[in-house]
């Protein structure tokens, strides 16, 4: 019946890691190199061309969050933004806000410019306890 | 884990299921043979059956039944449901049996049918009070059955016993199946919770329990009913009708009753957890899914029975079961069932029990049929024949669209219907569970799968939750870019071009550096040397003192200490300038070659400044009162020099022990001929110049008021005269060159004024107040008051348009004299007298006496006085144009004075005779006489300096016809004669000051012999001048 799985899992005491290991831990200063060496390699030459940006922010998401999983912070959710904006001269304040678990969970952000562009990279990291 | 738990307990559940499948299913083959016989009682049982499921669902359209009740008696229900099942296999076995006792003995049951009734409702009474009551009628009403129904009352025990025994065994497998859902309950729901289902799960039971024995007993009587009208068409039947038909009305009305109470007591708990039930429990559903399709077949079975005797059956339960399931439907139709009821009813049930007979084969073939598959409908159709009346039928065809209707749309409901409204929930629950059975369970599967997972993470996260603390993080700054300004964008697309920008950072070694340092410590502490005493050094030892010090620091007079360092100053000067004179030969050598004979030694005053070549010494002034400070007046020069001094005449201000450089170096306009100290003290310059001015230096003046000029790295100040008399005062000034200025001393002021006295106290600076006379050759002699001002006007005054800015000190026009007319009688007046010369007697000067160029020398008062002699006149009587050049005042207190005369006569006056004490004529051979001067220590002894340089010098007590000496002075022109000296000492220092024509200035330190006292020289100078008379 259906209250024999919860039965079982009461009866056991479920033991729930509420804390990722040292080793695990989502580290922001090896997230932003790793987001650093991403914009570098992608964005190097890269003039703002507003068609293409769409599909670049998407691929640049993916690589990151893909190379944030080879880091392997385990139990981790990554949430990686991408915002990419033309250079004209206007000013631009971004921000962002989490409610979440300051303990375990947390951030890295990499800015890259260059002449016509500038990148903005923001990964979230949350705990899946 | 978990689901290998799941599955052990769905085997044991499984093997209870099994188990008390078990009795149900055993009976049910035993009897099979017996079901033939027995079909009718089983519709009219299961007529009951449908009617409590009406029930049922009436309960449940009414009252919205609470979610945790339906819960928690999800499994309860689906067992009562099972029970049910099993409790009409059973009845419909016993009813069979009943039947075939009924066939074969109903005599015998007839009699005994009380007696089990009894038994059955003491068995049950403690439980319900309810069914008590209703046995209680029960029995009333067999009681009046009694008489007519004797032998059914056997048959009816026997039965009962057997039904009892029965119902014990069922019961019993109840009981166990409760105590297992009971324990499921503990299980699953959390204490609390499961104590309560508990409780509910007991009152459950005994409701079922209730139930299920009232459901018994219906059936009882309903036999009974069916029996008492088989038997009647036998026995009396016209005759019991009525009551028969009073009967039946009570015990609908009981019926209705019954059931009202049942729906309170059960409606609350039920029927909507069976779908829940049926939706967590599908696996387990599934796996038993054999047992349950042959359960639902019997059920299916049983339900076209029930469906049929329905329609069969009467048109009031019909009716009933339109009222319940539609609601909506007609009530009308309701009513007329009523109203047909008692007609019908009698007809109905010989019918239907004569149907029971005749159909019995076809209702076994019918059931066998259900068996393979749902009969519904067919059972319908068939029964429709059944119905005599078209009310009937029509109600029955409304019946039968409303079933298809829900059936069609029921299959959809099903699935997505937990909360779903009352009627079509409960309706079908077997019926349609054959239809259900495929989807309900796969669709339910996952649903149930995801539904646990959902729960699982739900208690999950509950349970994290208060572990886990979520709060706000603080806004992270993503990325802040400011605008760029107009400058850059211009510069970062145009600046490239053929521009080159580059920064220069100037000034860099222009720093400030603040430096802070400890206050010094000091302390004070003296010694001497060499040491007269024990104590050679002394001072403060602690703060206390330093303090003390410090307190008693504002008692220092600061005018005090002014004075003090102004002399003290002067002193280390002097000392300094001496020292200086020693290293320095050049001084001695020279001054000894230039010593003269009647000198022990001499020095010069250093004329050899830039600004002093050239000039010619016209004057020469020693103060009376300060002997060491002496004036010169430089004349213009003869070529041009510096331009700032090119058109102006000199005096300078010496110090003889400073003779290196004048103190202080005054400049005017015009030509000075004259000039004088202020009478007390040395501050005031006083000069008369060519053109009629009378001039004023207040040598107390800063030096920045006055103009500077550097020769040879030495910075000069060039006093410029404080007050002038030039162009001002026109009426009362002077208008030809002034010959003479003579400060009037105050000493007999002082004394006379003695109102004034606190007056001139105040003006300390400036001592006394003292007047100035100053007399042109006109003969003009003016008096002028020397006013000291006590505020200072930096802007300079409005009205004394003659003073400096920011001086102090103007002269205020007194009087004004005409010397010619008020001193001379009308034949010396004649002559035309030109005054040269004037003299203040020192002891009141009131009195002055005029020197003239006639040879004689007047006498005045400042106030008109007549006094006598008028006249101061040569030996010989005749009047000569002999210029009288000096005079000069015998210096100890008697009233004499010397005159020298331009023809080299010199003469000794006394100031009460006209005619001179001694007159001495040849002394110079004819030489001119420049100057003549007592000495200041001897009063004997005058000196003489005539115009060929030779100085004279008279010692009236060693020799009153000649001069006792001598001494030219070598290569030079002497142009005047001062003598320097302090009477008040008797060190017998007495020196000449002589001014050569070149413009130097030497000092001759006269010789002891004539500077040095004698003792009571001035009597034997008394006796001298008394001889000579």
């Amino acid at each position: 019946m259906g209250e024999l799985g919860l039965e079982a899992g009461n009866g056991n005491g479920n033991t729930y890691s509420l804390r990722p290991g040292l080793q695990q831990r989502f580290k922001p200063s090896i997230v932003k190199e790793c987001i650093r060496a991403v914009l570098k390699e992608k964005l190097a030459d890269v003039q703002y061309v507003p068609e293409e940006m769409p599909q670049l922010t998407k691929s640049l998401s993916e690589i990151i969050k893909d190379r944030l999983k080879e880091e392997g912070f385990e139990r981790y959710k990554m949430v990686v933004q991408v915002v990419i904006g033309e250079q004209r001269g206007e000013g631009v304040n971004m921000a962002a806000r989490c409610f979440w678990d300051a303990d375990t969970d947390s951030y890295a952000h990499d800015v890259f410019m260059n002449d016509s562009l500038f990148c903005v990279v923001a990964a979230f990291g949350c705990f899946y306890y | 884990m978990e689901g290998d738990k799941r599955r052990t307990k769905e085997d044991t559940w499984k093997s209870e299921e099994l188990r008390k499948h078990l009795p149900a299913t055993q009976p049910k083959s035993q009897n099979e043979d017996k079901k033939h016989r027995e079909k009718k009682l089983q519709k009219e049982k299961v007529v009951h059956d449908t009617g409590t499921h009406k029930d049922e669902r009436k309960d449940r359209g009414k009252s919205k039944e609470r979610t945790r009740e339906r819960l928690k008696s999800v499994e309860r229900d689906r067992d009562k449901m099972k029970e049910r099942e099993r409790g009409k296999e059973h009845h419909k076995e016993r009813d069979r049996e009943r039947y075939q006792d009924k066939l074969h003995g109903s005599s015998l049951e007839k009699e005994r049918y009380s007696v089990p009734k009894d038994k059955d409702r003491e068995s049950n009474k403690e439980r319900d009070k309810m069914h008590k009551r209703h046995e209680i009628k029960k029995t009333d009403m067999q009681d009046n059955l009694k008489s007519f129904e004797g032998k059914d009352k056997e048959h009816h025990r026997r039965r009962e016993k057997s039904r009892h025994r029965l119902e014990e065994e069922k019961t019993s497998g109840e009981e166990r199946e409760r105590r297992h859902t009971g324990k499921k309950d503990n299980n699953t729901k959390s204490s609390i919770d499961a104590l309560l289902a508990d409780k509910v799960g007991v009152s459950e039971r005994g409701h079922k329990l209730q139930k299920d024995k009232e459901l018994d007993k219906e059936e009882k009587r309903r036999y009974r009913e069916k029996k008492e009208h088989s038997i009647r068409p036998v026995k009396d039947r016209l005759s019991k009708e009525r009551s028969h038909k009073s009967y039946e009305e009570e015990e609908e009305e009981r019926h209705k009753s019954k059931r009202s109470k049942e729906e309170s007591s059960r409606g609350d708990r039920g029927q909507p957890a069976e779908d829940s039930k049926r939706v967590k429990s599908g696996e387990n559903k599934k796996k038993k899914l054999d047992l349950k399709s042959s359960e639902h077949k019997t059920e299916e079975g049983n339900q076209g029975e029930e469906m049929s005797h329905e329609r069969v059956r009467t048109g009031k339960d019909k009716g009933e079961i339109s009222e319940k399931e539609k609601r909506d439907t007609s009530q009308e139709e309701v009513k007329a069932t009523h109203i047909h009821n008692s007609d019908r009813e009698l007809d109905n049930f010989s019918a239907d029990y004569e149907d029971d007979f005749e159909d019995y084969e076809d209702d076994f073939d019918d059931y066998d049929e259900d068996k393979s598959e749902e009969g519904d409908t067919e059972d319908k159709l068939r029964e429709i024949h059944f119905s005599k009346t078209s009310e009937i039928e029509e109600i029955q065809r409304a019946i039968n669209a409303e079933n298809d209707r829900i059936c069609t749309s029921l299959p959809q409901k099903v699935r997505n219907e937990k909360p779903e409204p009352v009627v079509e929930r409960q309706y079908p629950p077997a019926r349609n569970s054959f239809r259900g059975i495929f989807m309900d369970f796969e669709t339910a599967n996952q649903r149930q799968s995801s539904q646990s997972m959902a729960s699982k993470q739900k208690k999950r996260s509950a349970e994290l939750l208060p572990l886990i603390d979520l709060d706000f993080s603080v806004s992270f700054s993503l990325l802040d870019l400011p605008p760029v300004n107009e400058y850059d964008m211009y510069i970062r697309n145009y600046g490239k071009m053929n521009t080159k920008q580059a920064y220069v950072q100037c000034n860099e070694d222009n720093l400030d550096r603040d430096i802070q340092t400890e206050e010094v410590e000091t302390l004070e502490k003296w010694t001497q040397h060499p040491g007269e005493s024990a104590l050679v050094s002394g001072g403060p030892t602690n703060g206390q003192e330093m303090t003390a010090n410090g307190a008693l620091t504002p008692k220092i007079d600061s005018q005090r200490l002014a004075n003090f360092l102004l002399s003290a100053g002067q002193v280390i000067a002097v000392l300094l300038e001496e020292d200086q004179a020693a290293a320095q030969p050049r001084w001695k050598l020279r001054s000894q070659q230039t010593s003269l004979s009647i000198s022990d030694s001499c020095f010069q005053l250093n004329t050899n400044q830039p600004f002093l070549h050239d000039r010619k010494i016209s004057c020469l002034y020693v103060s009376q009162v300060q002997r060491q400070a002496v004036l010169s007046v430089h004349g213009l020069p003869e070529k041009a020099g510096v331009a700032l001094l090119n058109r102006k005449s000199i005096i300078c201000v010496w110090n003889i022990w400073q003779p290196s450089s004048p103190q202080k170096v005054l400049i005017c306009d015009s030509e000075v001929l004259c000039c004088c100290f202020s009478p007390s003290k040395t501050t005031l310059v006083f000069a008369g110049t060519v053109d009629g001015s009378l001039l004023v230096w207040d040598l107390r003046e800063d030096a920045r008021m006055h103009p500077h000029v550097t020769f040879s790295e030495t910075d000069w100040t060039f006093r410029v005269p404080t007050f002038s008399t030039d162009g001002i005062l026109n009426s009362v000034n002077h208008t030809s060159p002034i010959l003479a200025v003579e400060p009037i001393s105050t000493p007999l002021y002082a004394d006379q004024n003695y109102g004034l006295a606190s007056l001139s106290h105040q003006e300390e600076m400036s001592g006394p107040p003292f007047q100035i006379a100053s007399m042109d050759e006109n003969g003009i002699l003016n008096t002028w008051v020397v006013v000291e001002l006590q505020k200072v006007d930096l802007a300079g005054s409005q009205t004394d348009l003659g003073l400096i800015p920011g001086g102090k000190v103007k002269l205020v026009h007194s009087s004004s004299m005409e010397l010619n007319c008020s001193l001379f009688p009308k034949d010396v007046r004649l002559r035309m007298p030109q005054m040269l010369t004037v003299k203040f007697l020192p002891s009141d000067p009131n009195h002055f006496i005029v020197g003239t160029n006639i040879g004689l020398v007047g006498h005045g008062t400042r106030h008109d006085l007549k006094v006598l002699p008028k006249l101061f006149r040569p030996r010989e009587s005749r009047m000569r144009s002999i210029s009288i050049n000096a005079i000069d005042f015998f210096p100890f207190g008697k009233s004499l004075f010397l005159v020298g005369c331009s023809d080299g006569s010199i003469r000794l006056h006394q100031m009460t005779s006209e005619y001179p004490l001694m007159q001495w004529n040849d002394s110079t051979n004819g030489q001119p006489i420049i100057a003549l001067q007592w000495a200041l220590t001897r009063p004997a002894v005058f000196f003489v300096l005539d115009a060929s340089s030779n100085i004279y010098i008279w010692d009236l007590l060693e020799n009153d016809l000649f001069p006792v000496a001598k001494q030219t002075v070598p290569s030079e022109n002497v142009v005047t004669m001062a003598l320097l000296g302090e009477p008040e000492k008797t060190n017998g220092l007495l020196g000449i000051v002589l001014a050569s024509g070149s413009g130097e200035i030497d000092i001759q330190h006269v010789k002891k012999k004539w500077a040095q006292p004698q003792p009571e020289e001035s009597e034997k100078l008394n006796l001298i001048l008394l001889q000579s008379f």
